[in-house]
């Protein structure tokens, strides 16, 4: 750690940045207030897979970064979870130099375009900041800065590419193209390796691919990342499904010496209460992978979606946000989502709440359903839903829902959207049976090395972690491709 | 020679003696050693809606990540458990059915409606031949009268009536205010049978390390008076069968409860201090008293009692030590 801090230290005491401190007083910095996104205008965006979050220009990214008063002791470091160099890169944004401050992003995160977009800030590196620690005000907003930089880079062509090493000969295979294993592919390839994606889907991924809407991550964005790594000399294989196409065994076979699992945690969960088996009631992950890969949003796909009128979404996470904004862009007149505890309690990140209420998406919190009503053809007409009311504090400090005696009601839903959480991939552990799992389903690996119970195998992301975020994941396709060198190397 | 069965919950019993919800009941190989020495019926461990939600407050204490990032993944977990528990005592009913000779009863014990009716509907589905209800809570609000809390168990228990069609039984609990009030309008509801009485988790004291521990887990052989004097009152009062539970820790006792009207009887801490063996010594206690008293049925036992009863409960609703009595 000793030497992390005195890097940190080292790089702030570099010329240009005692230079910019010295620019502006920091009562000039702090008297700035936080820029505001620019968004396309909600009820127009909610009929389009437009992206909601315009970017900033170049004017407001400088002025945003010269908030920020380069603190010797950067607690924002310490949100991070994989501690980007955050002063560094938003006081290059300060001095001009944007691909500079895409570079030392890009030390770190493998994906700055798509974390700037979809990390939880307002509990990671915004939490921490000097603004919101000691000054109890907006902080410096730290993911539209890496936005704006990582955008930049991608748009200005000038890509950096890292140096590749010649080529070791050695082949390894990742299991799962989402961002665990695009990070992994990219620090391989890096090292010499030759890497080759196996992905069970026709799209190269994952859930950035499947899970996250256009209105949110553009697909675009990911296109980019995953064609610097084709340009690295990754190689892609889709329709691939590691233990059915071929097995791990019959891999090594073909020569493969290192495994990477990112297979992520795809698998639907329901609630299991009566009439969850009507027509028009689905799971989050067939929705959102119909519109979101299959092209449903398009009439006259073959993979269509339900579209309904009146859609209610369970749930109050992320996925929940994405189903219930795309079912307004499906056309539903009424979107709702329906979540047992109370708004602040939701787990979705603060910005898709305010822009799924901006859209004109109806929450009913501490309500929860117990019973889908059907129709005489055997679809979804209603659901029985009863009020609750907030008990005692769990561990994350919420307070427990306790189900309010006598309070059911009936609404009305002609589509029902079960968003209640996922489960880790069954598949890879189902055909090791060597592989240790945990009672979730998840991998079991060595925190330090993320090694699994099979030596020649890691893992990473969701598989490891259960649902989690998209810079975990990512952090832990890096560490884990550290790992698996000196693995492979000792060898 | 004497015929030993009996009638509970409209199930053919071979004999009155069912082993309660508890420990003994909870997997299949003790299960097994049960229905070796004779036990007609089990009620197996309950599902806990309680421990359900403790364990999953547990499991987000542990397991929630750094800065919640897999609280998402956490959020609805409960639901998780709950059908891991549901599919585990499914699996158990499934076996049991299909190698041992003796009735299976699953128990729920749930604080709330929520959808917990949804989960007997797949104890039924598994094969349960019918269901006990374990509903009371202690309430130490003093916004709660009894009239609300009363009306709260009947909502429970119609609500899981409604979406089972296996009969329904309820552990009441000993202390209502207005036990007979109550047992009426359960048995009004339709409930097959009322199991008199549960007997609750005690929390005590230990003076030497400070703190508040589990109080004696196991009934004494004295314990079985409230549920004899109430089996003696409500005999004949309502339509719902009943079946006795507490403190019945020798043949003895059993048949005082028969004698009173009990249809069956629960067993559960006379088989933790004496082992499952200890049934034999039920039932061969038993036959040996209906032989002696030349009885060759359990309906000739019943018709026994009733002639033993006094034609009004006031015996039975006798609690003051009064003075009159003392000599007895």
């Amino acid at each position: 750690m000793t030497n992390i801090t005195d890097h940190l230290k080292e790089e702030r005491n570099a010329a240009w940045r005692e230079e910019l401190r010295k620019a502006k007083k920091n009562k000039e910095r702090t008297d700035l207030t936080r820029v505001e996104m620019p968004s396309a205008p909600p009820r127009e965006r909610a009929r389009s897979y437009v992206e909601v979050n315009s970017g900033l220009s170049p004017e407001q990214a400088i002025n945003e970064a010269s908030r920020c008063i380069d603190c010797p002791n950067p607690t924002c470091i310490t949100g991070c979870p994989v501690n980007i160099n955050i002063p560094k890169f938003i006081k290059n944004i300060e001095r001009g130099q944007f691909l500079d401050a895409a570079r030392t992003l890009k030390e770190t995160s493998a994906l700055p375009a798509v974390c700037g977009r979809v990390c939880p800030q307002e509990k990671q590196c915004e939490a921490n900041c000097f603004y919101t620690l000691k000054l109890k005000r907006e902080p410096v907003a730290i993911g539209y800065l890496e936005r704006f930089a990582a955008d930049y880079e991608q748009n200005s062509g000038e890509i950096s590419l890292p140096e590749v090493a010649p080529s070791n000969g050695i082949k390894v295979a990742v299991i799962g193209s989402g961002p665990a294993g695009l990070a992994f592919a990219g620090d391989m390839a890096k090292a010499g390796y030759e890497v080759h994606m196996l992905e069970a889907l026709h799209e190269i991924g994952g859930v950035l691919k499947y899970g996250i809407p256009e209105f949110r991550l553009p697909n675009k964005v990911v296109d980019i990342e995953i064609e610097g790594l084709r340009k690295m000399g990754v190689k892609f294989e889709t329709n691939f499904i590691v233990g059915k196409t071929a097995t791990v065994e019959e891999l090594r076979e073909e020569g493969f010496k290192g495994f990477f699992i990112g297979s992520g945690a795809g698998l639907p969960r329901f609630m299991n209460i009566p009439g969850e088996n009507l027509v028009g009631i689905l799971s989050s992950n067939e929705y959102l992978t119909r519109v979101n890969l299959m092209g449903a949003s398009i009439q006259g796909m073959d993979t269509p979606v339900m579209r309904g009128k009146n859609v209610v979404v369970i749930g109050g996470g992320n996925t929940a946000m994405d189903s219930v904004r795309t079912a307004l862009r499906l056309g539903a007149e009424k979107a709702t989502i329906i979540y047992r505890r109370s708004l602040e309690e939701m787990p979705a990140r603060v910005e898709e709440v305010k822009h799924a209420k901006e859209e004109g998406v109806e929450f009913l919190t501490l309500n929860n359903p117990v019973e889908f009503i059907g129709d005489e053809n055997g679809k979804v007409k209603q659901i029985r839903v009863q009020k609750m009311s907030l008990g005692e504090p769990d561990a994350s400090g919420r307070r427990s829902p306790v189900p309010i005696e006598g309070s059911e009601y009936i609404i009305d839903a002609d589509t029902v959207v079960v968003s209640v959480g996922v489960s880790p991939n069954p598949l890879i552990p189902q055909s090791l049976p060597d592989l240790e799992v945990s009672r979730w389903g998840t991998l079991v690996v060595d925190q330090d090395t993320l090694q699994t119970s099979i030596p020649d195998i890691f893992a990473g992301g969701d598989i490891v972690r259960g649902g989690a975020t998209v810079i975990l994941a990512m952090g832990d396709g890096r560490k884990a491709a550290a790992s698996m060198h000196l693995y492979l190397q000792g060898k | 020679m004497v015929n030993l069965t009996t009638k509970y919950l409209g199930l053919e019993l071979k004999n009155p003696l069912i082993v309660g919800s508890s420990g003994l009941t909870a997997n299949f190989e003790s299960i097994e050693r049960l229905a070796e020495n004779g036990a007609a019926a089990v009620v197996l461990k309950s599902i806990f809606e309680e421990e359900i939600l403790l364990e999953y407050k547990d499991t987000l204490s542990k397991e929630l990540g750094f800065q919640e990032n897999n609280l998402e993944f956490f959020d609805y977990y409960d639901l998780q458990l709950k059908d891991n528990a549901i599919e585990k005592t499914s699996q158990l009913i499934s076996e049991i059915k299909n190698k041992l000779d003796i009735k299976v009863i699953a128990s729920i014990n749930c604080r709330s409606t929520g959808e917990w009716f949804s989960y007997a509907a797949k104890l039924q589905d598994a094969g349960a031949d019918a269901l006990e209800l374990n509903i009371y809570r202690i309430s130490s609000s003093a916004e709660e009268n009894a009239q609300t809390i009363s009306d709260n168990y009947l909502r429970i228990v119609k609500k899981v009536m409604n979406h089972v069609s296996i009969p329904v039984s309820v552990k009441m609990s000993p202390y209502f205010t207005d036990t007979s009030h109550m047992a009426s309008r359960l048995s009004e509801a339709g409930v097959a049978g009322l199991v008199l009485f549960n007997r609750f988790y005690n929390p005590d004291i230990d003076l030497v390390n400070n703190k508040i521990v589990s109080g004696q887990v196991y009934s004494n052989a004295t314990d079985y008076s409230w549920p004899l004097r109430w089996l003696a009152i409500l005999n004949g009062q309502v339509k719902a069968d009943l079946a006795a539970s507490t403190g019945i820790h020798t043949p003895e006792t059993m048949i005082k409860m028969l004698v009173s009207g009990a249809s069956a009887v629960q067993v559960v801490s006379s088989l933790y201090k004496n082992g499952s063996d200890y049934l034999m010594d039920f039932l061969h206690g038993l036959e040996k008293w209906m032989s002696e008293k030349e009885l060759e049925t359990i309906d000739d036992l019943r018709n026994y009692g009733k002639q033993m009863m006094p034609d009004n409960p006031e015996m039975f609703e006798r609690v003051q030590f009064m003075r009159y009595f003392s000599g007895h």
